[in-house]
């Protein structure tokens, strides 16, 4: 661009450029924007109402579990319904529901707190919320039909391979999940992009926030671990329908290859749910601490060698398969020192919390929450890290108890406070204090008098999986017990529920900073303006918010006009220059749905209609990716 | 900065940062490896050498790796941090974070490998 | 120890300067090798659990003659990508369109190759024999489609040159689409190494 046509764009005021601004970003409410937007707000917003949906489906299948086992010999169910009824439960809120619920969180904030005006690929972004839609909708429709997946979450082979699992279940599992995996990989590399190339000009990576260092820590694992589930994946579908023998010992094929294969991504996969919540642990809590997260690099380092060694642990979940001895104790010495980092957290939010002045809201609580069962959980995690002690319990209610414990304990109380602390954020509106306290205190005591009963059905011997049991087993008490609990549980969340539509139809407007933050998206109006921020930010200190330097020069700094974002360097966060965004486009959907009709097809054994979707998708893609025309002088031409 | 101490230098701070990982993750394939897979054929030694003494190999080599990437990341840290100016100075701040996270990630990654490796010591290698 | 751990060397930002859609190709490019990683792990899981002999009889090593031709035909065709892209960032339109030609013959004779080879391994055994078959076809389609997606890209690409979109200014694409290439030509070494010359050791 020549230095003429800056001059002319440049407009003469500040309230001329921000009308700038409205013009070259907003998007006209029409049918055709709903379906074409790549602004990211609306798209987490999208994410998170999806996967709330699927999380209130999967939630329903727990309750009519719950309702089946509160007494011996129930006949709620019939054992093939109970078994497909516990394999979407486990199935769809691990990767239906938590991961992206945080995409969600990650794809409304990252770009807001990194002082960015967009994700690096907003197109992508759309892509993948489209890709996650279909793939969910699918597998909750073979619940529909009585057909879901029946095989428990991980899918153990041989049970789940022929001849032992025959029908369309099993394949739903291994297509929706390859299906679901092209969503997660997309906003993963969208995640990491994001932040290494679009911080605020100053943000080195010492200035980054906790969260989105949580996001990228995420990210990263699920580069290095979801390809190994989606061979897993494609090797049963290849088993099961082509008659391969990948996991058939008659055919040389190996069973615990599948374990192997399930863990190297399993294991990750329970920091991929849990890092992202921790992140808004720290997030949440400066507001209501009134400082900043105690020891920042001690913080950083949890988040980084979390994500590292989460891949040397799987062997662990596999201590009752007899492999040789020596080679679990490299397994047990990282499964037990994991732990240090995770301890790093807890002790920082605990000093933070006691060198803080602590103003108690509900998000707090819910943060509050979070800590006391992530430790209960955490401590029975310990226990499994011995291995004598595993061998007892493994495939016990105790261990269901356990995961319970870290994964709703650790996932859904710091989901659950970010949605209270960020609803502002979202929707412009506040929720009422009153009745998201009365949430808290059932969802609480709710969630702990239904697992807290567990580990001692566990402990009794309760094999989980059962679809009843006899009456003479000292089992009954527990079980009922854990059922009334579930029921509380469900009303808290109802409250949550009621309390999020009812701040959206009647709340208070909400200020652009209700809470006195830390971060740059309280710099935004509430809810942003598509373009985010008029002036892009300068950061000089890791709580830009409370430095003056960042809040007067957001007020006087010149706006970046037009339709572009600011790039920045990997490392320290120096100004490389503008990149032009993407404009709203029909394709991500369009190429979304090729991918549909490519699953559909497999999935029915229509092969012509999977190649159909195959040229539907290459059209698109070369679509999409076709550069524009350009003349010689433009593109850059040797004479 | 040349472009060739440039990349010398970024080199080393990546090497301070996760030397210890990088170590840590062929530990783990060497010596569970090794380990696993030839106690599973049913050997105990591969071309002639014993599987302790692979094993073995797998837990010193890798122990050194990471204690030479702490001793870097402890030092550049130290100096880093004495050349940190009072202003805002980004880079300096940033260096000295990374080379402070990859201190303690190597510090933690030693002590794994050598909890691991004790082992060796105790176990008979396909018990 | 003194020179190396100087804060000046140190703190030098590497990496630094990339562009977004750089950062995108290569995390693709890594998630994709570590799909790679996971299947001939997979393989040598298997085999190393298996019996003495592998590939297990009746079968016998694979046949090296076509592959190493193929390997032949692959692997220097990241040589005309990197010339065409060289000449693209010159602003050389006339080398980018003969470089990602040249890549396209070579690919094609590459699947082409692959094809003959596969007619005369099916007469011996299918997907469906065993494991070992399992995974050697399984592997080889893999990198067969990789090659062929990225063959797709080198074609759009030189359909893209002709219209004349590229330049030195303007050649991120070409950059991408190189990336791609020379990550399908390395992932073939690896296997070449892992299924063909490895069941001779």
């Amino acid at each position: 661009m020549s230095v003429e046509t800056e001059e002319q764009a440049r407009p003469a005021s500040r309230s001329e450029a921000v009308a700038a601004l409205e013009k070259d970003w907003g998007e006209r409410p029409s049918l055709r924007s709903w379906f074409s937007t790549v602004d990211h707000k609306r798209i987490g917003r999208r994410y998170m109402v999806t996967a709330g949906i699927f999380f209130i489906l999967a939630g329903t299948d727990a309750m009519i579990l719950r309702t089946q086992l509160a007494r011996p010999n129930a006949t709620v169910l019939s054992p093939e319904a109970y078994d497909q009824l516990f394999t979407m439960h486990g199935t769809a809120m691990i990767f239906l529901f938590s991961t992206p619920m945080f995409f969600g969180f990650g794809n409304f904030l990252v770009p807001l707190m990194i002082g960015a005006r967009d994700m690096a690929f907003p197109r992508l972004n759309a892509f993948g919320y489209w890709v996650f839609a279909f793939a969910g909708t699918v597998m909750f429709s073979s619940q529909l039909v009585g057909r879901a997946p029946d095989g428990g979450w991980f899918g153990y082979v041989p049970l789940t391979d022929t001849p032992y699992s025959s029908g369309i279940n099993l394949d739903v599992y291994s297509l929706g999940l390859l299906f679901l995996g092209v969503s997660t990989t997309a906003g993963a590399i969208n995640f990491i992009v994001t932040v290494v190339k679009m911080r605020a000009p100053g943000m080195s990576l010492n200035r980054v926030p906790l969260f989105v260092w949580a996001i990228v820590g995420t990210s990263f694992m699920v580069i290095f671990a979801l390809p190994a589930l989606n061979v897993a994946n494609a090797m049963l579908f290849l088993d099961r329908r082509f008659g391969a023998h990948f996991f058939d010992p008659a055919h040389g094929g190996n069973t615990l290859l599948w374990q192997h294969l399930f863990w190297i991504f399993g294991h990750p996969d329970v920091y991929i749910i849990v890092m992202p919540a921790l992140g808004i642990v720290s997030a949440v809590l400066p507001a209501f601490c009134r400082r900043g997260v105690v020891a920042y690099p001690l913080m950083v380092l949890a988040i980084v060698t979390i994500s590292i060694i989460s891949f040397g642990v799987w062997v662990h979940h596999m201590f009752a398969t007899g492999l040789p001895q020596l080679s679990y104790s490299f397994f047990s010495a990282a499964s037990t020192l994991i732990t240090i980092p995770s301890g790093i957290q807890i002790f920082a939010w605990l000093f933070t919390m006691l060198r803080g002045r602590i103003v108690v809201r509900t998000p707090f609580l819910f943060v509050v929450g979070f800590i006391v069962t992530f430790v209960l959980g955490g401590f029975t995690g310990v226990m499994f890290a011995i291995t004598a002690f595993d061998q007892q319990v493994t495939d016990s209610y105790f261990v269901v108890a356990h995961f319970h414990y870290v994964l709703f304990g650790g996932a859904v109380f710091p989901m659950i406070a970010g949605i209270y602390y960020w609803l502002p954020k979202f929707t412009g509106k506040m929720y009422a204090e009153k009745l998201s306290r009365w949430a808290f205190w059932l969802v609480f005591i709710g969630f702990n008098t239904t697992f807290m009963p567990m580990h001692v059905s566990g402990l009794l011997g309760m094999p989980r999986r059962i679809y009843t049991y006899p009456g003479d087993l000292g089992w009954d008490l527990w079980n009922l017990i854990s059922t009334i609990g579930a029921y509380v549980l469900a009303v808290g969340l109802l409250l949550v529920l009621i309390g999020v539509l009812q701040a959206i139809r009647r709340g208070r407007l909400a200020p652009d900073d209700p809470w006195g933050g830390d971060t740059l998206e309280w710099a935004t109006t509430s809810p942003p303006r598509p373009y985010n921020f008029v002036t892009v930010p300068t950061v000089h200190s890791v709580h830009p918010m409370w430095d003056e330097r960042t809040t007067a020069a957001l007020a006087t700094d010149p706006p970046l006009p037009d339709h572009q974002a600011m790039a920045t360097s990997e490392l320290d966060g120096r100004e490389e220059g503008a990149i032009e965004m993407p404009e709203a486009s029909l394709l991500p959907l369009v190429s979304a749905l090729g991918i549909l009709v490519v699953v559909l097809g497999l999935l029915w054994g229509w092969y012509w209609f999977a190649g159909a979707g195959a040229l539907l998708i290459f059209g698109t893609v070369a679509r999409w990716m076709w550069p524009p025309e350009r003349t010689p002088e433009e593109a850059g031409v040797a004479s | 900065m040349p472009t060739q101490t440039r990349r010398a230098g970024g080199f080393l701070l990546w090497f301070a940062v996760l030397g210890g990982a990088l170590a840590w993750a062929l530990h783990l394939v060497l010596a569970w490896g090794v380990d696993e897979l030839t106690c599973r054929s049913g050997n105990t030694s591969v071309g002639g050498i014993p599987i302790r003494g692979i094993v073995g190999a797998g837990v010193v080599v890798p122990a050194l790796i990471t204690l030479a990437a702490l001793l870097l990341a402890w030092r550049g840290w130290r100096r880093a941090t004495a050349a940190r100016d009072d202003d805002d100075d980004p880079r300096m701040e940033r260096t000295g974070m990374m080379l402070l996270i990859g201190m303690c990630a190597n510090a933690l990654f030693l002590s794994i490998i050598a909890a691991g490796g004790a082992a060796v010591l105790v176990l008979s290698p396909c018990q | 120890m003194t020179a190396v751990t100087s804060p000046r060397l140190l703190s030098a930002e590497m990496p630094s300067g990339r562009t977004t859609g750089w950062w995108g190709m290569i995390l693709f490019v890594t998630t994709e090798a570590t799909v790679f990683a996971a299947m001939l792990g997979s393989y040598f899981y298997v085999r190393f659990q298996s019996g003495p002999q592998w590939p297990p009889p009746p079968l016998e090593d694979p046949k090296l003659m076509k592959v190493i031709i193929m390997t032949a035909v692959l692997l220097p065709s990241s040589v005309p990508v990197m010339w065409a892209e060289r000449g693209i960032r010159k602003g050389q339109r006339w080398r980018l369109r003969a470089g990602l030609a040249i890549t396209l013959v070579l690919g094609l004779s590459f699947l082409g190759l692959q094809a003959w080879e596969y007619s005369e391994d099916l007469k011996k055994h299918t997907l469906t024999t065993d494991a070992y078959s399992s995974l050697f076809y399984s592997i080889t389609t893999l990198h067969g489609f990789h090659v062929a997606v990225g063959l797709l890209m080198v074609g759009w690409l030189l359909a893209a040159s002709l219209r004349g979109s590229f330049g030195y200014r303007r050649h991120e694409r070409v950059r991408l689409t190189a990336i791609y290439w020379h990550f399908v030509d390395v992932v073939w070494v690896a296997i070449f190494i892992s299924l063909y010359l490895s069941p001779r050791l």
